[in-house]
């Protein structure tokens, strides 16, 4: 059971407030992991369009 | 910075926001954790592009586009952040950058000169002027999420500018400030202006702001095309539609109401294939945006929306937790006609989580006795469809440790409503169409080990005792490895509930093409429709595997019995041995000796 204080680090890296024009500054860094551990998670799990027919 | 290299923080998610999404609910201040975290991810697939951007021929419009784009949306950064925020948080841009992520991965040029259209769009909004080349598509400029301008001429791309007041495209094409903006329905058409249909709906003091969105090409992402080319008059039912779909969900289900306020900003008209068919979709790549075809009636889009907010809100979970792998074990869902990867059965469980809440409250909501059947139909049917569901998902290990937490805490909350009384006849209905369309699926995808069946053949015809339990044939999912198309009697069981009104109608007329078994089935004598049933089967020289789901229906309406059990448990089986053995077997027989 975790605490509800708790914090859980999530796998996006927070760029809301990151200048645009220095994103490049962060090329090797955990930023480019991040793409390409979304760019894997593409690969893995395609895109999973949810898709419903009411009908059924 | 330190030491000249910038610093990156990743986002947090509280522990109650993980709870409340893990119950099925988040409200607006969880939604805008999820849609800053959107925002981050946008941002981080626009730097790959960017990349590939820097990389590209320095001489190719869309690349100089790309460039121009990215440095105004820079600049707007700095001095009108929300602008860029709200660029940022569009469910186009998630879309097209998700795309153009794919096409870098094939080896393909994104769309680079998109960019620049949501810039410039994002711009108009925040008043900012600018001067710049903008593609041109079908002889308009595509503005996301504002509208388009008419460019004039044939040229593929158009010299876009805006001075603060007004916007003009190539020479002599202006729409002036003051309709620069999405088209609520109220005012007089704009030469060379088409702002985006939106609807603005109010009740109770709850506003929802939601465009109606037929004209992007990242958003026309989902299983059927988007509604391109909407008339006056369907734009009309459609906020119609949502002005009165709203009223109930802010009367009657707020809980989901508030969030889906904050949450969704796009609708996305969606064009079924026949007018009764009513479908419903969400994309990851589109955070914010629901597709759908146009519902029936308000209480039916108010379902859809609940529906479809529980996807964009796991979609946007997912985005930052991962709680379930791949999962390449194809299994049932009771919500669809094919075969499900595990790791998928989530979305659909969270989705059913929010229609079974939904439909629990709209029962104390309806006052027609149609309606109320519905409710409780749907509240019944859902209820158990999704406890069936978690028991899968949770067997097939596919799921993460924190995904194995919120599908327990999920459960959790399914386990609440198991105790909620369903009036007798609309229980009887739920489980009957459960069982339709679970015996349907199994006759359509479930493949049985032909040596194992052949062997029982053998030892039917001879008189012999089965195999014992653990030695009877083994089944496993193959799609499609019988054809059984949905009978009119499915249909029919689906509408008794749907649309009563109209059952009973059709009921009455006769015409409807069904079988004797069929009309005895559908007329409550289950005993005639049983033997119906095993005359259409053993009188059949081809395979009746529409008979074989009948038959296991009108048993299910019999008092308990191991025929009945036998029928539910192992109806491929039993299809395949009595088709092993050919006509002239009762098929009563040959389950009652299966047993």
């Amino acid at each position: 059971m975790n605490s509800l204080e708790e914090k859980m680090v999530t796998a996006v890296p927070d760029l809301r407030d990151f200048p645009l024009d220095r994103l490049a500054e962060l090329g090797g860094t955990p930023l480019a992991h991040s793409i390409a551990l979304y760019r894997e998670r593409l690969k893995e799990n395609g895109v999973p369009l949810s898709s419903f027919n009411a009908r059924i | 910075m330190n030491n000249g290299v910038a610093e990156l923080n990743f986002h947090r998610l509280p522990e109650t926001a993980f709870t409340a999404l893990a119950a099925g609910r988040g409200d607006p201040a969880v939604i805008r954790l999820l849609q800053g975290a959107q925002q981050s991810k946008h941002t981080m697939l626009l730097h790959a592009i960017a990349e590939a951007a820097g990389d590209g021929d320095p001489a190719d419009p869309g690349t100089v586009a790309f460039r121009a784009g990215y440095q105004l949306l820079t600049r707007m950064q700095a001095t009108h952040p929300d602008a860029s925020t709200w660029l940022l948080g569009l469910p186009h841009i998630g879309g097209w950058a998700h795309d153009g992520l794919i096409r870098l991965d094939q080896g393909l040029a994104p769309d680079f000169a998109y960019l620049i259209c949501a810039v410039a769009a994002a711009a108009v909004r925040a008043g900012v002027p600018f001067e710049l080349d903008a593609p041109v598509r079908d002889g308009h400029v595509l503005l996301p999420g504002l509208g388009r301008l008419a460019a004039g001429g044939e040229a593929t791309w158009a010299r876009l500018r805006y001075d603060g007041k007004h916007l003009a495209a190539g020479d002599g094409v202006m729409a002036p400030e003051v309709v620069l903006g999405p088209d609520y329905g109220s005012g007089q058409p704009v030469p060379h202006w088409r702002g985006t249909p939106a609807v603005r709906v109010l009740a109770d003091g709850l506003a929802w702001d939601v465009l109606l969105v037929t004209d992007d090409p990242y958003l026309d992402r989902y299983t059927l095309p988007m509604s391109a080319g909407l008339s006056d008059h369907d734009l009309r039912r459609w906020r119609q539609l949502a002005q009165a779909a709203w009223e109930v969900l802010v009367r009657h289900h707020r809980w989901a109401a508030e969030p889906i306020a904050t949450g969704v900003s796009v609708i996305v008209p969606l064009t079924p294939q026949s007018e009764t068919d009513l479908i419903s979709a969400t994309s990851p790549a589109a955070f914010g945006a629901v597709a759908t075809s146009c519902p029936p009636d308000p209480v039916i889009m108010a379902e859809t929306l609940v529906h479809e907010f529980q996807h964009v809100k796991l979609c946007g979970l997912l985005d930052m937790v991962p709680l379930a792998e791949s999962g390449a074990e194809q299994v049932y869902a009771p919500w669809r006609q094919d075969p499900r990867p595990a790791g998928g059965l989530l979305q659909g469980i969270y989705a059913h989580l929010g229609i079974v809440r939904f439909w629990q409250s709209q029962r104390q909501a309806e006052t027609d006795p149609d309606h109320v059947l519905r409710a409780h139909v749907q509240f019944a049917r859902w209820r158990a469809a999704a406890e069936d569901a978690v028991d899968t998902l949770l067997r097939t290990g596919c799921l993460t440790p924190e995904g194995v937490r919120f599908t327990s805490m999920l459960r959790a909350q399914e386990m609440a409503l198991g105790d909620e009384p369903v009036p007798g006849p609309a229980l009887q209905i739920a489980r009957e169409v459960a069982l339709d369309h679970r015996l349907t699926w199994q006759i359509r995808h479930l493949a049985t080990d032909a040596t194992a069946v052949s062997e029982l053949a053998v030892a039917y015809r001879r008189g012999e005792q089965p195999s014992r339990q653990q030695d009877r044939p083994g089944v496993w999912v193959q799609e499609d490895v019988r054809k059984l198309g949905t009978s009119v009697r499915s249909r029919l069981l689906s509408m008794s509930y749907l649309e009563p009104a109209r059952y009973r109608e059709l009921c009455a007329d006769g015409v409807l093409p069904l079988s004797g078994a069929d009309r005895l089935l559908l007329g409550r004598d289950a005993e005639a429709a049983v033997r119906g049933y095993c005359d259409l089967i053993t009188g059949s020289a081809d395979p009746q595997p529409d008979a074989w789901v009948g038959l296991a229906l009108a048993l299910h309406r019999l008092p308990a019995s191991a025929l009945q059990d036998a029928f539910a448990a192992h109806l491929p089986v039993l299809f395949d041995l009595h088709s092993r053995l050919g006509a002239g077997h009762d098929p009563l027989d040959v389950a009652g000796w299966f047993g």
